[in-house]
């Protein structure tokens, strides 16, 4: 600890162990307590009490029964609870007869204080933190602390309860994982004491069939499992899961949730998914115990397993299965759902689900849809994967959501009923849908894919977050497309399926909800970033009025459009697919070029998303050297930078300086490994004799441009620029013949420049710079030294425990009674 | 027995981070997601660790509704919908709906511009979440901060007698009767006025909505009462953005705004104008507002720096600051603040604090209780001790029980399951004859309107319903032109269209009626002369509602053209 917050300590102890003077916020004595852990952690805390007696005086303090606040009493316990992590420090505390007061009967645990959950919570993490080392574990055993942690796993705090089942598991931890002498003993009577009644009381509430307790302990277990290792642990297993097992014998079953969390848990562990210890028998019959919703999870958990025998994968699969086969069953004419694994059929407590109510329904079809799709990617997802019936599931939830199927059967009616006009099902059908486009199928099936894709996405009825979705899955399935044979063109089908979709995207570009637009407009991005070479998709866009329609949309009332209309028409000009040319008709005779189109947004647009993604079309127009940007690239730079350099943006700025980085490497050459940025330029031309190229960024007025912003008062702007001059120095020096060529250059007007800037003044714009004034200022400034002082937060002043001591004290009787404020 | 559970993530005993599940009619519900401004770490968002263990979130989760704004009702929201992966619906008002992101990039921007802060939302996260938004009309949200003052900018909160099982209110001023917002007012004012006489310039450190609107409308009124001329300057673009809404939204706003907008607009202001970095270091006074408003970085924290040496100059703040902000540290008192690399400023100017605050005060809280008359009422987002005074004052006064749980602290009430509707005899006959009688194993759904009277119910036909409210029906139309090039007469072109789509629509009904004029169902078309081109006409073609589609259809047939009839 430095010296200053030596010295504002005991005042502030003496404030907080005063019940009189109200502490300011709980903000603050959470991040005094974080103070106190990166000490701790760092050094002695033993020596860090003697040297600050009033940290002890203020634990002494608590053990008054004088009212003092409930959040200063959590404190307290917490700050004990850190202090006593240490061994030394426990002692030491333990001699002062501090800890038995703080967290046995006589502390808060038996005063009104111990209402506020604030001061159970405290309780236990204090005890968490303490619980380090060997020595604890005595204390804990004997001070009936245990008993307490156990009631408080029911405690009405959600906080509380948890923390206290996390506690127990951590206890259990410690007091199991002592250097051994050989493996556990299987008896009880061997184990250390904590240990005995930790599992003691686990047993007890299995064995009590009572919901709560149950949960609690099977909770308990799971996170043991799930954290902890040794052999100890295949002890455990083997002692509790007899009791675990008659829990599956209970009817109805308790705690079927947290039941599958541990058995997944024990699964996953190492120790014990080796060897079986009838794991495997308790896995399958618990997948044939629960019901459908309830066995999903398990059934995935299950097969998520590296290695678990294939019989209960089998049953796994065919548990996740079942509800689509259900579905595929109810929709088809023909008897038993093609393709699925054998044994899969729709059995009838999966009907019942889902014909019981809408929710029901939708909330098995949404976790099985979503379940498959988690499986989907996996190497050791089930082979052979049943990719057609599954295409076919998903198909047709799709067409008994939007009243397309036609079902035979009766339950197919009611489902067709039930699921009709389904949101939640609907965008987890498309979601599942674009998942399965990493594989193909068969043509009748993709056929079918795209043909209810395009419903969606035609339907006036399919809502905003659906038809987003919609495009989502579109566009995987579109990119997925096989190439024709022999060229590197789309094959007929995918040609087709364009020639339909496209009328289906202008018309969704002219919808009325701007979160339709803005889909459209970013499938439109995405699927010209991708196939902006093919001819074939070349062709039917430019036949399309699509290209036209995106440049309307960059006047768009809705800000969001408009940025998405600049990226998706930044994107079709690089490809060559901007409407521009197909124009001849348009009144008036010449059209504004794109580039003056966006310049204008870029520089009048009143809002910062379509002016930020203007900023980055011109930045990749640059890298990728855009025959608009080739033309005439420094009158590009200059006029990009002149309008960057006067957003109110920050985000703008820094997207300048960005830009500049590129026409620098560009001008200069690449950027060398130290630079920061990793910037994809374009193999750079040649550098040119070095003034000349210094010449062009004086030009375009870069040095102007990142000077003024290296005294930005937004921290990330100022910190790219200073990157950037970094850079153009490195660059620049290495040959420096320059400064002694040309004798010494005039920084007069740079450094009187550079000095109003500093001080926020705008200033006049300086005439042409001489780039070697330029760089002798540049190799005056501290520019390292700068990054250094940028890379800090810029609140880290504020952030400094100091300042955090000096600001609770000030509070002190100033605490007004607008604390509380909005923001 | 059915029951609501109402189970405070934030603002239990707690303000800021606001985010209260409750379990209604087997719903889960999220009401706010908000962040807490004084942590930068995990803390600054509610645990929704507690959710996402009973399962897929939105398996778990129906909805969330967000009450306003602020960012500590919504500041989360990005992270829980896109970082957590929530996939549900979002329910706001419109307003809310398009503030909301301006305040999120804001909130992000501050973020960025600290140290160490990944894991945070993206602009595309901010915008992919606000897609997932339901704006919906609300009279009022169920819960939120709401203020029973009227605003210079927003009409005070009012709630019907609408009799709920819990009332869900926030609690931040529930031991406070503040004083007079006039009088706030008054204060401020006269401060700003001897600030700006005696030649000192005047800081006003703002987040970019709510107050800021509020103070620029009560400065840009008094400049103009008291002809004052001192330049007031607004700081940052995004507050324009704000205006526009807040212009956008006039009807949500209050009453004596609304009719002086009509004859000047009181967002568009006449003495405020934006700020130039420039101008900070002209001499004379000034008013400037400029954000962030706790002063921890950007341009207000740099004006401050260049101003706060002088006693001349006043800076004002309107709102609360957190811990670790230089706004926090003039507030209490410090007067030597340490700067980057040890620098010490020492501040010199008049460090005034002024609440604009929009919460309820206890007068406000108690009469909405009143008007509301519910069965329970439950406290959130106020301070333990406060909301103590104010349950027990509401329980003897009203006799309902109130209830004021921690973070993490579950409520549950018993509710009574049914609701007893009467439905007219009109109604139900006409609902008979039409079909089979219903039966407790084929329930039939039975459409009508329902009137909520005092406390009596009734389902009634919407005829019935427009009569007994005295309110007149209104039909919509929508209507389309359609071009046609044809140099004949109206009548003819008329004539003309009628035969096409007698042969083109076999199974609909299409008439010519006496005024020349065609309807197909409840299509009407007539045709009129081109004002400019005699060789053309104009469709006029009107449906309802109901035919939507047949308009649409009809006027894509119409676009083609009419066949080329014998000359």
């Amino acid at each position: 600890m430095d010296p200053e917050c030596s010295q504002l300590l005991p005042a502030l102890c003496a404030v907080l162990a005063d019940p009189r003077q109200p502490v300011a916020d709980d903000t603050c004595l959470e991040k005094l307590l974080d103070w106190f852990k990166t000490i701790t952690e760092a050094g002695s805390s033993l020596q860090l009490l003697q040297e600050n007696p009033c940290l002890v005086e203020l634990l002494c303090h608590v053990l008054k029964p004088q009212g003092l606040s409930a959040r200063v009493l959590s404190f307290s316990l917490r700050l004990a609870g850190v202090f006593a992590a240490q061994e030394s420090c426990f002692q030491y505390l333990q001699q002062a007869e501090l800890l038995p007061g703080l967290f046995g009967e006589a502390g808060p645990l038996g005063q009104a204080a111990w209402s506020a959950p604030t001061v159970r919570s405290g309780w236990i993490q204090g005890l968490r933190s303490l619980a380090q080392h060997p020595s604890a574990l005595p204390f804990l055993a004997d001070c009936g602390t245990l008993d307490t942690i156990f009631s408080l796993q029911g405690d009405s705090s959600l906080f509380v309860a948890s923390a206290a089942g996390q506690l127990l598991v951590h206890i259990l931890g410690l007091s199991l994982q002592r250097p051994a002498e050989g493996p556990p003993s299987p008896q009880a009577c061997d184990w250390p004491v904590c240990a005995q009644k930790i599992v003691g009381h686990i047993e007890g509430s299995l064995r009590s069939m009572a919901t709560p307790q149950v949960t609690q302990a099977l909770n308990v277990l799971t996170t043991t499992f799930g954290h902890c290792h040794g052999p100890w642990m295949q002890v455990l297993w083997e002692r509790l899961s007899p009791l675990v097992a008659c829990l599956l014998q209970e009817d109805p079953l308790p705690a079927a949730h947290s039941l599958v969390d541990l058995l997944l848990s024990v699964a996953r562990s190492p120790v014990l998914s080796s060897s079986d210890c009838g794991l495997w028998e308790t896995l399958a019959q618990t997948l044939r115990r629960l019901s459908p919703a309830q066995a999903g999870p398990l059934a995935l958990g299950i097969l998520k397993l590296q290695d678990c025998p294939q019989a209960l994968r089998a049953q796994a699969f065919g548990v996740l299965l079942q509800p689509l086969a259900c579905v595929l069953t109810a929709a088809d004419q023909a008897p038993g759902p093609p393709g699925l694994p054998e044994g899969t059929t729709g059995d009838s407590v999966t009907v019942d689900t889902l014909l019981s109510s809408k929710s029901a329904c939708a909330g098995l079809l949404c976790q099985t849809l979503a379940h498959l799709e988690l499986l989907q990617p996996l190497p050791q997802r089930p082979s052979p994967w049943p990719q057609a019936p599954l295409l076919g599931a998903a198909v047709t939830i799709l067409r008994f959501c939007n009243g397309s199927a036609a079902p035979a059967s009766d339950v197919g009616g009611r489902l067709c009923a039930i699921l009709a006009g389904c949101v939640r099902v609907q965008r987890a059908a498309l979601d599942f849908l674009g998942a399965l486009a990493q594989e193909t199928g068969p043509q009748e099936l993709v056929t079918q894919v795209s043909a209810v894709l395009l419903e969606y996405l035609r339907s006036p009825d399919s809502s905003p977050t659906v038809l987003k979705k919609a495009f989502q899955a579109t566009l995987r399935w579109l990119l997925s497309s096989p190439r024709a044979p022999g060229c590197c063109d789309l094959d007929p089908d995918t040609q087709l399926f364009l020639r339909e979709l496209l009328p289906v995207l202008r018309k969704r570009l002219c919808s009325p909800c701007w979160e339709v637009r803005d889909s459209g407009l970013e499938f439109l991005t995405q699927v010209t970033r991708h196939w902006g070479g093919q001819a074939g998709f070349r062709h039917a866009l430019l036949a399309s009025e699509v290209p036209e329609l995106a440049e309307q949309l960059l006047r768009d009332p809705e800000s969001y459009v408009r940025a998405s209309a600049v990226t998706a028409v930044g994107q079709l000009s690089s490809q060559g697919l901007h409407a521009t040319a197909a124009s001849p008709e348009q009144l008036g005779g010449q059209k504004e070029s794109l580039l003056a189109e966006l310049l204008h947004v870029l520089s009048t647009d009143s809002e910062g998303f379509p002016r930020r993604a203007a900023m980055q079309v011109f930045t990749e127009w640059l890298r990728d050297r855009h025959a608009d940007v080739a033309e005439d690239t420094e009158r590009f730079v200059a006029r990009v930078l002149q309008a960057a350099s006067r957003d109110l943006d920050w985000e703008v700025r820094a997207q300048g300086l960005e830009l500049a980085l590129v026409f620098l490497a560009q001008t200069l050459g690449q950027p060398s490994a130290r630079c920061p940025y990793a910037v994809a330029a374009p193999q750079a031309t040649p550098p040119g004799p070095l003034a000349q190229a210094l010449r062009a960024l004086s030009r375009v007025r870069l040095f102007e441009f990142a000077f003024r912003a290296l005294f930005d008062c937004d921290r990330p702007v100022a910190q790219k620029s200073c990157d950037l001059l970094l850079f153009l120095r490195a660059q620049a020096t290495p040959s420096g013949g320059l400064q002694e060529a040309e004798g010494s250059p005039d920084v007069v007007p740079v450094e009187a420049a550079l000095q109003r800037w500093r001080a926020g003044e705008q200033g006049e714009p300086l005439g042409d710079l001489e780039p070697e004034a330029v760089l002798a200022v540049l190799r005056s400034l501290d520019l390292e030294g700068l990054r250094g002082a940028l890379a800090e937060s810029s609140d880290h002043v504020e952030k400094s425990p100091q300042s955090l001591l000096q600001d609770m004290l000030a509070t002190v009787g100033v605490r007004g009674e607008n604390q509380a404020d909005c923001y | 027995m059915p029951e609501i559970r109402v189970t405070p993530l934030g603002a239990g005993q707690d303000v800021g981070r606001s985010c209260i599940l409750v379990s209604i009619g087997g719903k889960n519900v999220m009401l706010d997601c908000g962040m807490h401004m004084g942590f930068n770490d995990d803390r600054r968002f509610p645990d929704f660790s507690y959710i996402t263990r009973n399962g897929r979130l939105t398996d778990f989760l129906d909805c969330v509704i967000i009450s306003h704004f602020h960012l500590d009702h919504c500041g989360a929201l990005p992270y829980f919908s896109e970082m957590v992966g929530y996939d549900g619906p979002i329910y706001m008002t419109h307003p809310t709906q398009a503030i909301c992101p301006i305040l999120l990039e804001d909130y992000r921007k501050i973020a960025v511009d600290k140290k160490g802060e990944a894991n945070f939302f993206t602009s595309q996260m901010i915008k992919d979440c606000m897609k997932k938004v339901v704006a919906v009309h609300l009279h009022q949200t169920v819960q939120g901060d709401y203020n029973m003052t009227p605003d210079r900018h927003l009409g005070a909160a009012w709630i019907d007698k609408c009799r709920p099982n819990l009332l869900i209110t926030e609690s931040t001023y529930a031991t406070t009767i503040r004083d007079s917002k006039r009088c706030r007012e008054r204060d401020f004012l006269k401060k700003v006025h001897e600030t700006v006489e005696r030649g000192g310039k005047v800081l006003i450190p703002v987040f970019a909505l709510g107050r800021a609107q509020e103070l620029c409308i009560l400065l840009e009124t008094f400049w103009e009462r008291v002809n004052l001329k001192a330049p007031i300057y607004f700081s940052t673009g995004l507050t324009e953005k704000a205006n526009h809404y807040y212009k956008l939204f006039i009807t949500w706003t209050n009453q004596k705004i609304r009719k002086t907008f009509v004859q000047r607009n009181m967002f568009e202001f006449k003495h405020i104008k934006a700020f130039d970095r420039a101008f900070a270091d002209n001499p004379g006074p000034m008013v400037v507002f400029a954000t962030p408003g706790m002063l921890h970085a950007g341009q207000s924290l740099q004006i401050f720096r260049k101003w706060a040496g002088n006693e001349k100059n006043m800076v004002i703040m309107p709102g609360y600051c957190v811990q670790g902000t230089v706004g926090h540290k003039i507030l209490s008192g410090q007067r030597k603040l340490e700067m980057e690399g040890r620098q010490v400023l020492e501040v010199k100017m008049q460090v005034e604090y002024m609440s604009f605050s929009a919460h309820a005060d206890a007068k406000g809280i108690m009469q909405l209780v009143g008007q509301a008359e519910p069965e329970s009422v439950l406290l959130v987002h106020g301070e333990a001790k406060k909301m103590e005074f104010l349950k027990q004052k509401i329980e003897q006064e009203f006799r309902v029980n109130c209830y004021m749980p921690a973070n993490g602290e579950t409520v549950t009430l018993p509710t009574s399951p049914s609701i007893p509707v009467g439905i007219s005899l009109g109604l139900l006959k006409r609902e008979m004859a039409q079909g089979l009688l219903p039966s407790a194993k084929k329930p039939r759904l039975l459409h009508g309107t329902l009137i909520m009277k005092d406390s009596s119910f009734q389902l009634v036909s919407s005829e019935q319903a427009l009569k007994e409210l005295g309110l007149a029906e209104h039909q919509l139309r929508f209507t389309c032109r359609v071009h046609l090039h044809d140099s004949r007469k109206e009548q003819e072109t008329a004539a003309r269209v009628y035969s096409h789509l007698k042969s083109v629509l076999k199974d609909h009904c299409v008439q010519h009626l006496p005024d020349g004029s065609v309807t197909v169902e409840s299509i009407l078309i007539q045709a009129a002369a081109h004002s400019e081109d005699p060789g053309t006409k104009v469709l006029l073609v009107s449906w309802t509602y109901q035919d939507e589609e047949l308009g649409s259809y009809l006027t894509s047939l119409l676009k083609k053209g009419l066949p080329q009839a014998p000359s």
